[in-house]
C-alpha cells in the first residue's frame, strides 16, 4: 500500500511540474500550446540517452535535456509567435504530431515504438537513487524549485509584461513591449523546465516509450491546468492531483466497465472543461470570479 | 473646401512660439477590401498643440491612430516622426520613440491591479529584469505613486482593473499613458461617458499635462473639449480630411456643421 | 505510373481536405469562433454514415442524410448552447478554445466507447479500384470526390455571393458593425455559419470513411489539416483554405514517392511552418498581425 501511494505521489509531482510549467504560458502569457508532451518527451529521451551513453548524473543529464528542449521550443516559438495566437495553436499541434512520428521512427535515439529500456538510476554526486522514497524527495525538491522559479518570475517585470500581453496584446504593444521576444522567452523557459519533468520521469520509470509523449498527454496536462485554474500557483497542482487520482477513484466504482476507465476519465475532464468555460472560466482555484463583462 | 495649412493662432491656451513638427502624415490611404477607410489624408502635429479630430462615426479617426501607431499598415502614404519614417515599424518600436495612445475600448490589463497596470508600462525595456537596479526600481515606484495621486486612483492601487468603476477605468487609461514618458499622446475618446465631476477632473489633468509640454491629439465627440481645450481641429468625414484649422473657423462653417450634426 | 497514381490519390485527399478546411475557415472567418470541435463534427458525420450503412443496412442516400443532419445539428447546438453563453460573458480566445477542445475530447471518447477504437471503413461498390491503365488503379471515388467538392464550392460561392444571408455572412467577416445594415442578427448569422460550415465536412467525412477509413481520434488530424490550410490559405479566405487543403493533400501523397506514409503529418507541419516563416499572411491573406 505504501508503495502504491509513494508511486502515486511521485507521478502526481511529475505531472504537477508539467501543469505548472504549462500554466506559466497559458495562464500568464496567454499562449496555448498543444505540444507540451513534446518537451516532456525530449527531456525524457535525452536524459535516458545521456544516462545510458555518458553518465547517469542528474547534473549532467538534466541540463543537457533542458537545453535541447529550450532550443527546440525556440525554433517553434520564434516564428509562430510573431503572428496571431491561433498560429501557435496550429504550429504546436503540428509539432506534437510530427514529434510522435519522430519518437517512433528515430530508433537510434528513442528506441522506436519499443522505447528505451533499462535506464540506470539517477546519481546525485555519485550517490545512486535506488529507493523509491529517495526519488520521492528528489521529485518534491524539483517541484518546489519549479514552483519557486515560476512564482519569482511572475512577480518580476517580466511576469507583469506577460500578464499585460495576456490581457491585451494591442495595449501591450502600444506600451512599447516587444511581445514576440517576451512570449518566446516564456515558451523557452517553460519548455526547459518541462524537460526537467521528462528527465525525472525517465529515471523514475527506467523505461519510456512514445505512449507517454503523445497528444493525449498534452491534452491531459492542459486539462489539469484548466480544471485547477489558470494563472494561479495552486490551481495546476490541484488539477494534477485531481486528474491523477481520478482513474483510481473510478476503478472503485464497480458498475463502470473497467476496460473503459480511460475513456470515462477523458469524458469527465472534457465535460469539465466545457462546463467550467461556461460557468466558471477561472477554474476551481480562482481569485473570485474571473471575467465579468469587461 | 480644403482648408489645410491654415496658420496657427498664437493666442491659444498656452504660449506657443517656435512649434517643431513632431509628426507628419502625408497622403495616407487605407483600404479594407473595397472600403476606403482613409483617403489621401495629410496633416502635421506640432509640438505643444492640442489637435482634436472630429467627424461622424466611421469617418476613419481611429483608423488614422492605428496607422500612426503601427497597429495597421497603411495602403499608401507616409508617416514621419521627427523626420524619420515610421512605416513598417512594429507598434512597440513606434511606442518607444515617444508616441503613446489610449483605446476607445480601453484595453486595460484587466486581471492586473491598478498599480501593476501603471508599473508595467514603465517596464518596456529589458528581458528578464529591468536595468538600473534598486534605485531605478524605487524611482519607478515613486512615479507610480505620484501618478496614482494625480489620477485619483490612490485608494484603488491594489484593485484589479476589471473591478473598477467606469470612470476609474477611464482614469486608469490616463494613468497608463502618463507612465509612458511620451511626447505625443493620441487619445481615443478619453472623456466619453464621464460624469460632470469626473469630467472636470479629467480636463484639469489634461490641461496640466499639456502645460508640462505634452503634445496631444484627441478624438472626441464632446463639444466642450472641442471648444475649451483644442488649439486646432481636424475634420474627417468618410476617410477624407475635409478641414484642418482653428476651432472657430471649423465650428462656424455651416457645411461642416451640417455634416457633423446631421449625422448624429 | 506510380507518380500518376499518387497524383490521383492526392487529388482525392486534397478535395477532401479542401472541403474540411473551407468549413472551418467559413466558421472562423465569419464568427471569429475558433471552432476546434470541427474535427468532432467530421467524426460524428463519418460514424453516422458508417452506422447507417453497416449497422442499419440503409441505402447510402439515407446514410448521407443522417450524416448531414447529425453534423448540422451538432454544429448548431454547439453554437447555441456552448459558444453563445460563453461569448455572452467573456468570449476570449481562451474560453472558446478550451470549451471547443473539451467537447472534442468528449465526442472522441463517446464514439470510441460506442463503436470501438479501431479503424472502421465503409465499403461501397464505388470503393473498389479498377485498373484504368496498366498498374494504375483508380477508384470511382476519386472522380466523385473531386466532383462533389467542386459542386460544393460552386454552391457555397453562389450562396455567399447571391443570397441575402450569404452577403451578410461575408459582411460579418469584414466588420460586425456592417451586419446591422442587413437587418439580420449576428446570432442568426452565426447559426447559418455553423450549419454551412458543418455541412461542408459531410462529403469529406463520407469519402474518408469509404476510402481510407478512420478511427475516433481522426478529429485531431482533421483539425491539424483545417488549421494548417486556414493559415496557409490566409485567415478569412475560404477560397484560400480550399486551395491550401488541396495543396496539402497533394504534397502528402506525392511525397509518398520518396517517404513512408507515417511522415504525412510531418509534411503538413512542414508546409504550415514554411508559410508561418515566409508568408504568414498566406496565399490570399491580408495582414496577419493581430
Amino acid at each position: 500500500m505504501t508503495a502504491y501511494i509513494l508511486n502515486l505521489v511521485v507521478l502526481i509531482s511529475i505531472y504537477a511540474i508539467l501543469s505548472t510549467t504549462l500554466n506559466f504560458i497559458i495562464g500568464y502569457a496567454g499562449i496555448f500550446s498543444l505540444a507540451h508532451a513534446v518537451f516532456f518527451g525530449i527531456g525524457a529521451y535525452t536524459s535516458a540517452f545521456v544516462a545510458m551513453n555518458l553518465t547517469p548524473s542528474f547534473f549532467v543529464a538534466i541540463p543537457i535535456a533542458m537545453v535541447l528542449a529550450a532550443l527546440t521550443s525556440l525554433a517553434l516559438a520564434l516564428p509562430a509567435l510573431r503572428v496571431r495566437g491561433e498560429y501557435f495553436v496550429a504550429a504546436s499541434l503540428g509539432l506534437q504530431m510530427l514529434a510522435v512520428t519522430l519518437f517512433s521512427e528515430w530508433k537510434g535515439f528513442t528506441g522506436g515504438i519499443g522505447g528505451v529500456i533499462g535506464i540506470p538510476p539517477v546519481e546525485i554526486f555519485g550517490f545512486a537513487l535506488v529507493k523509491p522514497w529517495h526519488f520521492l524527495i528528489l521529485t518534491l525538491v524539483c517541484l518546489a524549485l519549479v514552483i519557486a522559479i515560476i512564482q519569482r518570475l511572475v512577480h518580476t517585470s517580466f511576469g507583469r509584461s506577460l500578464k499585460s500581453i495576456r490581457d491585451s496584446e494591442s495595449a501591450a504593444l502600444a506600451a512599447g513591449k516587444n511581445i514576440t521576444v517576451i512570449k518566446t522567452l516564456s515558451v523557452v523557459l517553460s519548455s526547459s523546465l518541462t524537460a526537467l519533468a521528462g528527465g525525472l520521469y525517465a529515471f523514475y520509470m527506467a523505461f519510456i516509450n512514445v505512449e507517454s509523449f503523445m497528444l493525449a498527454t498534452s491534452v491531459l496536462v492542459m486539462a489539469m491546468v484548466i480544471i485547477g485554474g489558470t494563472g494561479t500557483i495552486l490551481g495546476p497542482i490541484v488539477g494534477a492531483a485531481l486528474l491523477m487520482l481520478l482513474p483510481g477513484a473510478l476503478s472503485y466504482l464497480s458498475f463502470l466497465p473497467q476496460t473503459e476507465i480511460g475513456s470515462i476519465q477523458q469524458i469527465i475532464y472534457g465535460s469539465a472543461m466545457v462546463l467550467l468555460m461556461i460557468y466558471r472560466p477561472g477554474g476551481i482555484v480562482s481569485p473570485k470570479t474571473r471575467g465579468e463583462a469587461a | 473646401m480644403n482648408m489645410q495649412n491654415t496658420a496657427y493662432d498664437t493666442t491659444a491656451a498656452q504660449p506657443v512660439t517656435e512649434q517643431e513638427t513632431l509628426l507628419k502624415v502625408r497622403n495616407l490611404q487605407m483600404d479594407f477590401g473595397g472600403l476606403k477607410a482613409i483617403q489621401d489624408v495629410s496633416m502635421d502635429l506640432r509640438a505643444g498643440i492640442v489637435t482634436t479630430l472630429v467627424g461622424p462615426n466611421g469617418a476613419g479617426k481611429t483608423t488614422l491612430f492605428n496607422m500612426i501607431t503601427g497597429h495597421l499598415k497603411p495602403t499608401a502614404g507616409e508617416v514621419e516622426w521627427l523626420g524619420d519614417s515610421l512605416l513598417g515599424k512594429p507598434p512597440w518600436k513606434i511606442a518607444r520613440q515617444g508616441i503613446a495612445r489610449t483605446f476607445q475600448d480601453l484595453r486595460l490589463f484587466t486581471h492586473m491591479t491598478v498599480e501593476e497596470n501603471i508599473l508595467t508600462v514603465m517596464e518596456q525595456g529589458g528581458w528578464l529584469w529591468q536595468s538600473g537596479g534598486m534605485s531605478a526600481k524605487t524611482a519607478r515606484q515613486e512615479r507610480v505613486a505620484s501618478i496614482l495621486e494625480r489620477t485619483g486612483l490612490k485608494d484603488k492601487a491594489r484593485v484589479r482593473a476589471i473591478d473598477l468603476a467606469y470612470a476609474e477605468r477611464k482614469f486608469l487609461c490616463m494613468a497608463r499613458i502618463m507612465a509612458t514618458d511620451s511626447r505625443l499622446w493620441l487619445l481615443d475618446e478619453p472623456a466619453s461617458g464621464l460624469d460632470p465631476n469626473s469630467y472636470g477632473l479629467f480636463l484639469e489633468l489634461l490641461r496640466s499635462e499639456v502645460a508640462n509640454g505634452i503634445t496631444v491629439c484627441i478624438i472626441e465627440h464632446n463639444l466642450d473639449i472641442v471648444v475649451n481645450i483644442s488649439d486646432r481641429i481636424a475634420f474627417l468625414d468618410q476617410g477624407r480630411l475635409l478641414a484642418d484649422g482653428l476651432p472657430d473657423e471649423i465650428l462656424n462653417n455651416p457645411e461642416l456643421a451640417a455634416i457633423y450634426f446631421g449625422e448624429r | 505510373m506510380l507518380l500518376l497514381q499518387l497524383i490521383l490519390n492526392g487529388l482525392q485527399v486534397g478535395a477532401i481536405y479542401a472541403l474540411t478546411a473551407a468549413g472551418f475557415s467559413l466558421i472562423f472567418g465569419s464568427t471569429k469562433i475558433f471552432h476546434f470541435a470541427h474535427g468532432a463534427t467530421f467524426t460524428i458525420a463519418a460514424y453516422l454514415f458508417h452506422y447507417a450503412l453497416t449497422n442499419l443496412g440503409l441505402h447510402w442516400t439515407l446514410g448521407v442524410a443522417m450524416a448531414a443532419g447529425g453534423a448540422v445539428l451538432f454544429g448548431i447546438l454547439l453554437d447555441r448552447f456552448m459558444y453563445a453563453p460563453i461569448q455572452r460573458h467573456e468570449g476570449s480566445f481562451f474560453t472558446v478554445f478550451v470549451a471547443s477542445f473539451g467537447i472534442g475530447i468528449v465526442v472522441e471518447n463517446v464514439i470510441g466507447m460506442v463503436f470501438g477504437r479501431s479503424f472502421i471503413s465503409v465499403s461501397t461498390s464505388l470503393s473498389r479500384s479498377v485498373e484504368l491503365l496498366p498498374d494504375l488503379y483508380v477508384s470511382p471515388l476519386v472522380g466523385l470526390a473531386v466532383l462533389t467538392s467542386l459542386v460544393c464550392f460552386v454552391a457555397v460561392h453562389m450562396f455567399l455571393m447571391h443570397t441575402h444571408a450569404g452577403m451578410a455572412l461575408r459582411a460579418l467577416s469584414e466588420n460586425t458593425e456592417l451586419v446591422k445594415t442587413f437587418g439580420l442578427s449576428p446570432r442568426r448569422l452565426s447559426a447559418y455559419a455553423f450549419a454551412l460550415g458543418s455541412v461542408l465536412v459531410v462529403p469529406a467525412a463520407i469519402f474518408t470513411a469509404s476510402s481510407s477509413g478512420l478511427n475516433p481520434a481522426v478529429g485531431h488530424h482533421v483539425m491539424l489539416i483545417s488549421l494548417a490550410a486556414t493559415i496557409v490559405g490566409g485567415i478569412g479566405s475560404i477560397r484560400g483554405a480550399a486551395f491550401a487543403g488541396l495543396l496539402i493533400g497533394m504534397v502528402e501523397n506525392v511525397a509518398l514517392w520518396q517517404v513512408g506514409t507515417q511522415w504525412s503529418e510531418a509534411l503538413t507541419f512542414a508546409v504550415l511552418f514554411f508559410f508561418i516563416i515566409f508568408r504568414p499572411s498566406g496565399f490570399f491573406g491580408r495582414a496577419a498581425v493581430s
